[in-house]
């Protein structure tokens, strides 16, 4: 189990723990179907530390940095 | 007449079915947060109402546009509610279906982008689905128009039927919460005490202050607290995270039965264009050099030499044959002034750019339609954060540069309220396409060599301006909370170009009929001050009211580097609408064309202070229509004064330094 920051781009992995993210970015994630056991796909990076963009189920998402280092996940 | 409530997710469609039920045309866009108030349309039969809503994930609203779908279920009344679901993302769609059903209103689906779902393998299977939910399903294309009459018809018949609100299991710790709210709430009839309920224990704070307005507090503290006692006791997690648990798995169980999957390995269009466009590294300069492309076609390539020719039109062969025409019906001397020198002169020096806002207006709906505008906010969001807003602040930003009203109405997505509010305040910092016929008309008589450069250096300076000041008022008026930002990035989708023209045309529409009503009227009042004076009508202008009003802020100006009657008169006249700058110049320099006027005015005013004060028109007070969105969305005339207040006051700073520093440089 890792943060998903450790991912590499491409790299998929299945959500293992999302209870550190702060409230509403976890309601949001709920909302597009990012919950625990779904499976995400690392997309891409943006450079200075800028935000992370995940796939999951053909959706792409954009969080931050921060949060991703919050979100526990399983790489496939 | 029957009323008709489209929801649904953000992005599946709501709009544009709307559009092709009602026939009308309302603002669409590929990204979440397009529509962000409700909008009322009547069926082309004319025989219901429909009514447009921002899209929601669920009934518990974050951000202000999705509080508008919650109080509008529970304080209007409207007869029965038409989902949208987008049948490539069922999942997450049906978790609001489910709600809604629970609801109980009377219901029915639109599965929309059918053609998106079959492109990715999926395949649904309607009519199972619409047993297991017991609704109607009509699968649409709200795009081309497919399966949209049927969906006409259908609203039309359900309206009779009743139905009644589906009543999922929670599972016995959450029943017995739900029946312990059933027996404190009493009778009361106006929804189904159970939805209440299940939205109380979910934590809608809508729901929440409605039930408190019924409850004593003591009550449903402690209901909520037993609940989430016992509900953590049982289930290990809140009662919000079980009640979504709940409704995921009743969701999941419908699919397995609806949908037919057929794996499709493959790499798709939005994969590969998002390998470029959100590249680590050239993923900002491809935003940059967009912009720049956006900024020289409207400016330099394509509009300018546009622009030129209709100039030429008005001044030439137009103004002829109204002069001519005038005369042979013998038109006084006065009515042929009011005419030409007031009228063509004031309408037409703004109408010339009318190609040049188009072709802007063009592409920003471009940026709109394609998917692109998601991709800034995530790309940007770094550089947001850096000055204590989110990416998701740019989209407002970028709709500013087309006008400032949409674009403060777009802050609206964003779910941090102190966010929203800076974002709001900034938006007027965009050169919208209003002060583009200020800019045009000085850059042609100032700076004839480098025109796009100067005028890229204006709207430069005023996202650097809006940035500096995003800091600025994150590190003092507005610094409680943290910054927040999670994005949904949608599919490109190749813009139509009917859809393209639509969205064009609205949206310049309003500078055209600007040019007929505000710019109009103004060129006559305008006209008229100048023609009238204390000591009687056709005066020389210098001893008219005009120069009367304008002289009096002669004096502050001067040290700006345009201290003149006209200026001040133009600047003041501005506050309507910023064209009409341009419209005051026109008639106060009294010249057919703009090449004249632009010769007429090297002698007021030097290419600096002519840069100064195309800086002052940039930033000094939003236009009026922006000042009352200001206030419309901020509900607080504090807020608004303070829009106004700080323009002021950067402008005036800004444009100092620059005149007086210039000088000292011997400029
Ligand atoms: N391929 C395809 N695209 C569609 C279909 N329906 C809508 N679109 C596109 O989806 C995007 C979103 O459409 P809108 O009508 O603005 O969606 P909305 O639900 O009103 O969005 P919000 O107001 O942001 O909640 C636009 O780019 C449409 O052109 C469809 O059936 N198929
Ligand atoms: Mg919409």
């Amino acid at each position: 189990m890792v943060a998903m920051t450790q991912l590499r781009v491409g790299e998929r992995a299945k959500i293992v723990d999302l209870s550190r993210v702060s409230d509403l970015v976890k309601r949001r994630l709920l909302d597009m179907g990012v919950t625990e056991g779904a499976e995400i796909c690392l997309k891409c990076t943006m450079p200075l530390g800028g935000p992370f963009m995940i796939e999951n189920c053909g959706q792409c998402v954009g969080i931050r940095r921060n949060e991703a280092m919050n979100i526990q996940v399983k790489p496939l | 007449m029957m009323h008709i409530a489209l929801v649904g997710n953000p992005n599946t469609g709501k709009t544009s079915l709307f559009n092709q039920l009602t026939g009308t045309y309302e603002y669409v866009g590929n990204w979440s947060g397009v529509t962000v108030e409700k909008k009322v349309g009547v069926l082309r039969n004319k025989q219901a109402k429909v009514i447009d809503l921002p899209g929601v994930y669920s009934l518990h609203p974050l951000s202000r546009d999705e509080r508008v779908v919650t109080q509008f279920l529970l304080t209007e009344s409207f007869d029965e509610i038409l989902n949208i679901v987008d049948a490539s993302q069922l999942e997450r769609n049906l978790l609001l279906t489910v709600q809604l059903l629970e609801f109980g209103k009377p219901l029915a689906i639109a599965l929309n982008m059918v053609d998106v779902a079959e492109g990715r393998g999926i395949f649904i299977d309607q009519t199972k689905l619409a047993t297991m939910l017991r609704v109607p399903v009509v699968p649409v294309i709200a795009r081309t128009g497919k399966g949209c009459d049927q969906v006409e018809h259908l609203l039309l018949e359900k309206a009779t039927e009743q139905t009644e609100p589906l009543a999922l299991f929670y599972g016995g710790t959450m029943e017995r919460a739900i029946e312990r709210f059933r027996a404190a709430w009493g009778t009361e009839e106006k929804f189904p005490v159970r939805w209440l309920a299940i939205q109380f224990y979910e934590g809608n704070s809508y729901v929440r202050d409605y039930v408190a307005e019924k409850l004593p507090e003591a009550t449903w503290r402690s209901l909520y607290e037993q609940a989430e006692k016992e509900v953590q006791q049982a289930e290990q997690m809140p009662p919000a995270q079980f009640i979504y648990e709940r409704r995921r798995s009743f969701v999941k169980e419908i699919i397995e039965q609806s949908v037919q999957r057929k794996e499709i390995e493959r790499v798709t269009l939005t994969d590969r264009i998002d390998a470029v466009v959100t590249n680590k590294y050239v993923g900002i300069p491809i935003f940059l050099l967009a912009m720049y492309v956006l900024f020289q076609l409207t400016f330099d390539w394509l509009g300018a030499p546009l622009s030129d020719l209709l100039d030429a039109f008005f001044a030439g062969p137009l103004t002829n044959v109204v002069t001519a025409m005038l005369e042979t019906i013998g038109a006084s001397e006065f009515i042929r002034a009011l005419i030409v020198d007031g009228i063509i002169a004031g309408v037409g020096g703004v109408l010339v750019f009318v190609p040049q806002i188009f072709i802007l207006f063009f592409f920003i709906s471009f940026l709109e339609d394609s998917g692109y505008m998601a991709r800034v906010a995530l790309v940007m969001d770094r550089l947001m954060e850096a000055v204590g807003l989110n990416g998701k602040a740019f989209i407002p930003l970028i709709i500013g540069f087309g006008c400032n009203v949409p674009g403060v109405m777009a802050a609206r997505t964003i779910e941090q309220p102190r966010e929203r509010l800076v974002t709001m305040l900034l938006t007027p910092l965009m050169s919208c396409s209003a002060r583009l016929p200020v800019y045009a008309l000085f850059v042609g008589a100032f700076f004839a060599t480098h025109q796009a450069l100067v005028v890229l250096s204006l709207y430069v300076l005023g996202v650097l301006l809006a940035l500096i000041l995003a800091k600025l008022f994150s590190l003092t008026i507005l610094k409680e909370e943290a910054s927040v930002f999670v994005v949904e990035l949608p599919p490109y989708r190749m813009p139509q170009w009917q859809a393209l023209w639509r969205s064009t045309w609205d949206k310049g529409k309003g500078f055209v009929k600007k040019a007929g009503t505000f710019i109009f009227g103004g060129s006559v009042a305008i006209w008229l001050l100048s023609y009238v004076g204390p000591h009687g009508v056709n005066v020389n202008m210098d001893d008219s009211f005009l120069a009367m009003i304008g002289g009096v802020l002669a004096p502050f100006l001067a040290p700006l580097g345009f201290g003149t009657w006209q200026a001040g008169a133009a600047l003041l006249t501005g506050f309507l609408a910023k064209e009409v700058v341009v419209s005051t110049m026109n008639i106060i320099y009294h010249v057919p064309d703009v090449e004249s006027l632009q010769g007429l005015m090297a002698s007021h005013f030097t290419p600096l202070s002519a840069f100064s004060f195309m800086v002052f028109v940039l930033l000094y007070v939003p236009c009026l229509a922006t000042v009352a969105t200001i206030y419309k969305e901020t509900r607080s005339r504090k807020w608004t004064m303070f829009s106004i207040g700080y323009a002021l006051v950067l402008a005036y700073i800004v444009s100092f330094v620059i005149y007086q520093v210039g000088s000292l440089f011997g400029f």
